[in-house]
């Protein structure tokens, strides 16, 4: 025929599993999120703790072999570290790689906050503004496999910036410490850092979800998400505060130096008071440090830290990378017990049990699982 | 019209004894229907359960009695596969938010389970057929309602369904765009093989589409069949209209012994039995008048929905 | 009712116009709603047609004093419509947006409105019991408008216009959603409004409900005024397009062979089935006039005759699309 009908044509192709299904909705969701400028700003910015990641690990690996790129760097490290780990680098490798990596996810962890911020509230709350519900749900799409896919536009930008920079960083400096035996010591740290990923990515990306179904309006749910990040941190700051406060007051009380005042100090000669005043600024820091070291000791039982929804994340992290047993590894480098205390005091994170932490987590991420399955309904109760 | 393609089942769906309450409200009671593929118009007043039958269908709600089937297969257990085959055009409006037209349909098609180069070359097939030509790479929140409605029809077409279920597609259309959808359905429903439950209030829009029509009231069958065999024609009733002067055009056929009613601006005459038009067209030619419209009388799909909801 | 002047609006006796634009346009920013627009509504029922962004919104709420014309004037009951709180105790308007004070019951919502209408407390109730009635609303009158339907709430939307017994009536899609069963109790109403001698502009897309509604018709395209009047009177003077008649016969061929011989028979057209011809002419007057004799004739008994063009969309058709 050399007209060819230019109606409707049938069509009979393939049709992929249910499993699947997913997928479609989370290549919607990234292709949604890329068009926003400040999301692609905030990737690129995200990038940069990777790289410098990448750099420490390397250059660890090229110290280690002793190459001579390491040695023009050697003043660095002087810099930075104590004589004792840059004499043997081996020996304290997986350490320095573990507290590269625990400083990295912290930062992550804030660029991972800032990247929720912009492209989660407008996962399930646009579709409920624009009614998009009942397209999902006519098709052969279960409510699993929406919130599948949604979840999985979450994991693939925190992937970006978590997951995926630690495991090409820890291939790359693998490659540049030309040693196999590495992997022996550090895989831990890979994948308590993976691990650390998921964790991230499940639990933020539930709550995000949660509160994104809550509401038609993106606006407020960006503001509630600024709430539980930045508000509570500051209340847990500000709780946290008020109550080492006082405890700082019960050291300062005890010092048996007075501070130098009145008219009798005024009289006399101006060596004298020098002599005062360096008497009193010594007790006094020396108040400070038991006041730190002692306050390393109140954190294992101090709950407020809990408040704080990155706290506890952070926390978390703290556990599953070992991050204090390497502080207590490297202090004991100091001959002085004292000079110790006060590198753990100053360097280790809070002490409270992390299966508190652990269990404000998987609360926070059952309600939202029931907070969405309240407020995404099929279309049994949609009008 | 039932269409018998290789391997299509004729019957498109059938319900067998299906009951469902929302609370104290019933809205589907005890309701048993088989309807034959072809386009079906589904009628009912406000409440009568047409959106709970829909969705029913659909897999969508469970129900608390009864079983069936649509295009044979179980809907109580193979609801996905149901959606497979079975296109939905919903009545609100509904979008895939800040998109193009084209990224729409083929998200809708993606979300079936087609690859998205399929989803995406049979997007652009199907968005050439409902007629939005270069306004598909515009952003849907762009649209009129007339494109809205039709991106929706295209959506629900993109992966080749054999049931479509319209629900009120030409809800605040222009004439225009109304007799655009209407075309558009009845081409797949004649000349495509696609079978068609198209739901609305606007009765001579069902009429223009569908053959064959079921009636809902207060979740009960109240009636089904096809349009034509329902729409009674009286054989010796004809509707009548002149020009001018129809009373006395109407005292001069009483005195033939017609029965006359007269409504609005026409004459509703009963000939006597054993005649037939002609005396009418002698009438008019004796008193000078002009016939503008003669027809048998035939209820209209109105008095036939009336009439099917008083019989509950 | 009606004592009150028209002023320089009035027109012939018969037809006094309720409603009169005087050459009213209507912009906002560059956009233009309405176009020069001169048009007198009379008592009755009249429906309001166009395409989209053809200027019926835009009518309507200069009609109602929403809106002040950018150039000409309105007037209704023959007093300016701008500013004019006072005239708005005799107008009612049935808008098209769906907004309700969800939470009170169809009952409270009607004798609100009774009352800003300007009734007092006795007469509001009375009138709220009877407009309830008549729109088929008592059942529902104490449920909160939250749970209605969409055919309970265009009819609440109905009551609230007509409580405070209008003399003028717009109503903006009345009909959109609802049931044949309430769209029948509607038109009931309006017609018998429009017997009444008020003033019913209905504002519809949906053709064949305002055909069955008037035959007084006004069309507006593009914001200008394109047609007004009857419609088969407007129908008789588009001269482009020749009528369609069809004609059913047993012997169409042989009825189609007459009818090439009259002169002002322009097209003669077989139809599928072999029973019914069309036929198209431009003088529709005079092949009526001969088609008794024609019928009577041997072999030629017309058994139906109508025209498929001659109703309110296909006068909209060939107006709007030229």
């Amino acid at each position: 025929m050399p007209i060819f009908d230019q109606g409707y044509q049938h069509w009979s192709g393939h049709l992929s599993g249910r499993a699947w299904r997913w997928l479609a909705v989370t290549r919607q969701g990234i292709r949604g999120g890329l068009k926003n400028r400040f999301l692609r700003y905030v990737l690129f910015a995200a990038w940069v703790p990777a790289l410098a990641l990448v750099l420490m690990l390397c250059m660890w690996g090229l110290l280690e072999r002793r190459s001579s790129l390491a040695s023009t760097f050697m003043q660095y490290y002087m810099a930075l570290l104590q004589p004792g780990v840059v004499a043997d680098p081996q020996h304290y490798r997986a350490d320095i790689w573990r507290l590269s990596y625990g400083y990295f996810l912290e930062i992550e962890l804030r660029f991972s906050m800032v990247l929720i911020l912009l492209v989660g509230p407008n996962l399930i709350s646009q579709d409920l503004r624009f009614n998009a519900l009942p397209l999902y749900f006519s098709r052969p799409l279960r409510r699993i496999d929406y919130f599948l896919g949604k979840l999985g536009v979450i994991l693939a930008f925190l992937g970006m910036v978590v997951i995926v920079p630690s495991i090409v960083a820890y291939v790359l400096g693998l490659l540049f410490s030309l040693d196999i035996t590495i992997i022996r010591d550090t895989f831990g740290i890979l994948l308590a850092s993976v691990a650390y990923g998921l964790i991230l990515t499940f639990s933020a990306g539930m709550l995000i979800l949660a509160l994104s179904a809550l509401s038609r309006s993106s606006r407020y749910v960006a503001l509630c998400w600024v709430g539980i990040w930045l508000v509570s941190g500051i209340v847990a700051t500000v709780l946290q505060a008020v109550d080492s406060q006082q405890r700082r007051y019960v050291y300062y009380n005890k010092m048996t130096v007075a501070r130098p005042n009145g008219r009798d100090f005024d009289n006399l000669s101006r060596a004298e008071r020098d002599k005062q005043w360096r008497a009193y600024r010594q007790a006094r820091e020396r108040a400070a440090e038991e006041y730190r070291v002692a306050e390393l000791g109140f954190s294992a039982h101090d709950w407020r830290p809990l408040v704080s929804y990155t706290e506890n994340l952070s926390r978390l992290g703290q556990q599953l990378l070992g991050t204090d047993q390497t502080w207590k590894r490297l202090s004991l480098l100091d001959p002085d017990q004292d000079a110790r205390d006060q590198l753990l005091a100053t360097y280790m994170g809070p002490q409270y049990p992390w299966y508190w932490s652990a269990g404000v987590l998987t609360g926070l991420f059952g309600l939202s699982a029931c907070v969405l399955n309240l407020s995404v309904k099929s279309l049994d109760r949609l009008k | 019209m039932a269409y018998e393609s290789s391997g299509e089942p004729r019957t498109l769906f059938q319900l067998d004894g299906v009951t469902k309450t929302y609370g104290a409200v019933t809205a589907l009671d005890d309701l048993s229907v088989t309807v034959p593929s072809g386009a079906i118009g589904l009628l009912g007043p406000n409440g009568s359960g047409k959106t709970t039958m829909i969705r029913t269908l659909l897999g969508l709600i469970p129900v608390d009695a009864g079983s069936g089937q649509v295009l044979g297969m179980d809907f109580l257990h193979r609801q996905l596969n149901i959606r497979r085959e079975v296109g939905f055009a919903p009545e609100n409006e509904c979008l895939f938010p800040a998109v193009e037209g084209v990224q729409f349909v083929a998200y809708a098609g993606e979300l079936v389970g087609m690859r998205s180069k399929d989803a995406m070359q049979r997007a652009h097939e199907v968005l050439d057929y409902v007629g939005l030509g270069e306004a598909r790479y515009r952003k849907v929140e762009s649209y009129s309602t007339g494109m809205k409605q039709r991106l929706k029809l295209a959506s629900a077409i993109v992966h080749d369904p054999k049931l479509l279920i319209l629900d009120e597609p030409t809800n605040g259309m222009d004439p225009d765009g109304r007799e655009e959808v209407l075309q558009l359905c009845r081409d797949l429903a004649r000349n495509k093989g696609m079978s068609l439950l198209f739901s609305s209030h606007l009765l001579p829009d069902v009429e223009a589409v569908c053959d064959y029509i079921i009636v809902l009231g207060n979740g009960k069958l109240l009636a089904q069949g096809n349009i034509q065999q329902l729409k009674q024609v009286h054989n010796q009733c004809f509707e009548v209209r002149v020009k001018a002067g129809s009373e006395t055009f109407a005292q001069g056929l009483s005195a033939l012994g017609c029965v006359i009613e007269a409504r609005d601006d026409v004459l509703l005459v009963q000939i006597p039995k054993g005649e037939s038009p002609r005396m009418l067209w002698r009438a008019a030619a004796e008193q000078n008048q002009q016939i503008r419209y003669l027809r048998s009388q035939r209820s209209t799909l109105e008095e036939v929905f009336l009439k099917a909801l008083e019989q509950k | 009712m009606c004592s009150e002047p028209f002023g320089k609006i009035a027109g012939p006796a018969e037809v006094r116009p309720i409603v009169a634009f005087h050459e009213v346009s209507k912009w906002y920013g560059n956009v233009i709603g309405l176009n020069k627009l001169t048009i007198r509504i009379p008592a009755g029922v009249t429906g309001l047609l166009g395409p989209n962004g053809a200027g019926k919104s835009t009518l309507l709420q200069l009609a109602t004093g929403q809106l002040y014309p950018s150039q000409g004037t309105v007037h209704v009951l023959g007093q300016p419509v701008w500013n004019n709180p006072s005239l708005n105790r005799r107008i009612g308007l049935c808008p098209e947006q769906d907004a309700f004070y969800e939470w009170m019951t169809g009952w409270d919502f009607v004798y609100t409105s009774a009352r800003l209408g300007g009734l007092g407390r006795a007469d509001a109730r009375d009138a709220t019991g009877r407009t309830l009635d008549a729109v088929g609303m008592t059942r529902h009158k104490g449920r909160a408008i939250r749970g209605y339907s969409k055919g309970m709430r265009q009819r609440i939307k109905m009551a609230q216009a007509l409580v405070h017994g209008p003399h003028v009536l717009f109503l903006d899609e009345p009909l959109a959603g609802t049931d044949p069963l309430a769209r029948r109790a509607l038109m009931d109403i309006i017609q018998r409004l429009g017997s009444e001698g008020k003033s019913v502009v209905v504002s519809s897309h949906v053709l064949h409900e305002v055909q069955s509604l008037t035959p007084n018709i006004i069309l507006l395209n593009r914001g200008r005024l394109l047609a007004e009047g009857q419609v088969r009177q407007i129908r008789d003077l588009i001269d482009k397009h020749p009528h369609h008649i069809v004609l059913v016969c047993d012997g169409s061929r042989k009825l189609a062979s007459r009818l090439v011989g009259w002169e002002d028979v322009e097209g003669i057209r077989m139809l599928p089935g072999g029973k019914a011809l069309m036929v198209e002419t431009r003088s529709p007057d005079a092949f009526y006039g001969r088609l008794p004799q024609l019928s009577l004739e041997d072999g030629t008994e017309i058994k139906e005759v109508y025209s498929d063009d001659d109703n309110l969309e296909a006068v909209f058709k060939y107006l709007v699309n030229k």
